[in-house]
């Protein structure tokens, strides 16, 4: 049988495709928040990732230094090492801060570390790691920073050595890679002024050797939780696995924006649904006198309504590859990460399929109201 | 010898119910041969399209009996695929406006309805483009229906109603749209058709410069059927 739905839209074609765009750019853009969602959970994992710690150490009753504020003394690392099953111990601090690059503010997260032992939390792209303490510094090249520029940074300016790509914070800010006595003194030194202040006002002395919290490796054979709950025992502070420290970024600190995004989405889908709908219906009211006069001839209502429905899938199809193409090209320009994954995209091309032909439905109920005798007139 | 093709008894059709009910046909009475050319004449709103759609199984009579080619239709067992495979296969339309599918080209035009009646796709355009040989309009085959004039498409849908290779032939004012010479050139290839494929026409028309050209003529008057001697 002649394909009566691919017939009337080759008739049509530039108008088919211009309306099948305008729908795919909204679909694109249902594409875009479902990348933004996965780009957030995969942003909020990249320094935990890179941290890769069996436990994290933090200040007792507090969700750790992704979530909540927390300080530990530095000289804990000593205590914390002496645990059974402890291989090594690292204290970092975090730290949102606002550097400036000609004159533009950009809002970075940085992570002190030991930079003159082996453990490096980050990988580069360019350059080295800091080597000597000399208010040398790591930047991730969503800065624009390149190597051996300079960066003011509270009393110091830091010689860029090393760049890393794509490392952002759970919040996509652009990490900064410090050694971690400056970034102690960065965030815990006090001005000159305010020091005066402080000891007039009786303060014995302003303690920077303060971390936000431990990164510890085990031996091997080692019970993450086991040595967890002794740690926790004994030092009274909070411990938390890599997989709990991961819950507690996903789910406490991302929730919210997922459902969010999650409420966007629908709305966008809802949105979707009614102007397919529309534009089918419109599409087969338009094609009124052509379907009464094929009832006239004999073509059965099944006939009918495949043809509508078949436009209706079309459009969909159509609708969905252009979103996606668009959705994949303009990935990048976005100022977070937005990462497509082909099975959310599968997902979603068989709700828009589900969508089209629900959409079709008004259009073939109407279809099938129209009388033969009105291609006859009178 | 010829056959009976449409016998109508006592057909009456009424719209609505109570004081508004009309009665457009009135226990109309006739039988069509085959081979037979009939013309429908009578002012607007006499009944002619009521009587035309009644005959094409478009619109259900109120009472009365119908047959056509043998079949009784609106019995009791009757269904309303009864009256789309009648369309299907013994029936063929032409329309004042040419109506033609504007998305299908000449030939698909024509193929469409013996291709729905389940017709193999090189069967049906070897038939279809016979057909448009015979009407002389074979070199439109891949043309689409904007691309053609007034007595071309008319001729496309002379075609079409022939496709399924119908007994009956129902056209309401086919050369409405059509000048003089034009209209004078459709009818006299209705009136041939009629009579070399044995096909009962039946036109529903104004112009009475066309009546010469008919074997029978049936005046629609106030709903009633009345043949004109």
């Amino acid at each position: 049988m002649i394909n009566l739905a691919w017939r009337d839209i080759s008739h049509s074609l530039g108008k088919f495709i211009i309306t099948a765009l305008g729908v795919g750019m909204l679909i694109g853009v249902v594409l875009v928040m479902i990348g933004i969602y996965r780009g957030m959970m995969h942003d909020a994992m990249i320094v935990p990732n890179n941290i890769s710690p069996d436990l994290w150490v933090v200040q007792k009753d507090t969700l750790g230094p992704f979530a909540e504020s927390s300080r530990l003394h530095e000289d804990l690392k000593y205590s914390l090492k002496s645990f059974e099953g402890v291989k090594e111990v690292h204290p970092l601090t975090f730290q949102g801060i606002q550097i400036h690059r000609n004159g533009k503010p950009i809002r970075v997260y940085a992570l002190g570390y030991e930079s003159l032992s082996s453990f490096k939390p980050f990988t580069l792209t360019q350059g080295r790691a800091i080597k000597i303490r000399n208010k040398e510094i790591i930047v991730d090249t969503k800065t624009g920073f390149n190597l051996s520029d300079k960066i003011p940074l509270g009393r110091n300016t830091y010689t860029v050595v090393g760049l890393t790509h794509k490392a952002v914070s759970s919040g996509g800010d652009p990490m900064i890679y410090l050694d971690l006595r400056e970034a102690q003194e960065l965030q815990f030194l006090f001005s000159n002024e305010q020091i005066r202040n402080e000891r007039e006002r009786g303060a014995q002395s302003v303690a920077t050797a303060i971390v936000n919290a431990f990164s510890l490796t085990l031996k091997p054979g080692f019970d993450p939780k086991s040595v967890g709950d002794e740690i926790q025992r004994w030092k009274h502070q909070e411990v938390y696995t890599a997989q709990e420290q991961s819950d507690i970024l996903t789910k406490n600190l991302i929730e919210r924006s997922a459902k969010q995004i999650g409420m966007f989405t629908m709305i966008l889908l809802v949105v979707s649904s009614v102007i397919i709908s529309l534009i089918i219906y419109t599409m087969t009211i338009g094609k009124a006198k052509e379907i009464a006069i094929l009832k006239l001839i004999g073509a059965s209502n099944l006939l009918i309504t495949k043809m509508i429905a078949q436009q209706s899938l079309l459009l969909g199809t159509l609708a969905f590859a252009g979103g996606a193409i668009f959705a994949n090209l303009s990935a990048d320009y976005f100022p977070k990460t937005v990462i497509l994954i082909p099975t959310d995209e599968f997902k979603l091309f068989l709700i828009v399929i589900i969508i089209s032909f629900l959409a079709s439905l008004s259009g073939i109920r109407w279809a099938q109201r129209i009388d033969p005798a009105t291609a006859i007139g009178g | 010898m010829k056959k009976m093709i449409i016998s109508v008894e006592n057909l009456s059709k009424t719209y609505g119910e109570g004081q508004s009910a009309v009665t457009a046909i009135k226990e109309a009475t006739f039988d069509i041969y085959s081979g037979e050319t009939v013309a429908l004449l009578g002012p607007s709103g006499s009944g002619k399209t009521t009587l035309i759609t009644m005959i094409g199984c478009i619109t259900e009579p109120t009472s009365g009996k119908l047959t056509l080619d043998g079949e009784r239709m609106y019995d009791q067992q009757w269904k309303i695929s009864d009256t789309r495979r009648i369309r299907r296969e013994k029936i063929g339309f032409i329309f004042q406006a040419h109506n033609l599918i504007p998305f299908l080209n000449v030939l698909e035009n024509v193929t469409i309805v013996p291709r729905m009646n389940g017709v193999k796709k090189s069967e049906a355009d070897q038939k279809a483009k016979e057909l448009l040989e015979y009407l002389g309009i074979e070199e439109k085959l891949t043309k689409m229906p904007s691309q053609l004039s007034g007595g071309q498409s008319q001729r496309v849908a002379i075609a079409r109603s022939l496709a399924n290779t119908p007994k009956i032939i129902l056209a309401d004012e086919p050369t409405a749209a059509l000048d003089g010479e034009r209209a004078l050139s459709v009818m006299k290839l209705l009136r041939k058709l009629a009579h070399e494929q044995e096909v009962a026409i039946v036109v529903v028309t104004h112009d009475e410069r066309m009546l010469p050209l008919f074997d029978r003529i049936l005046r629609v008057e106030d709903g009633i059927v009345k043949e004109a001697i």
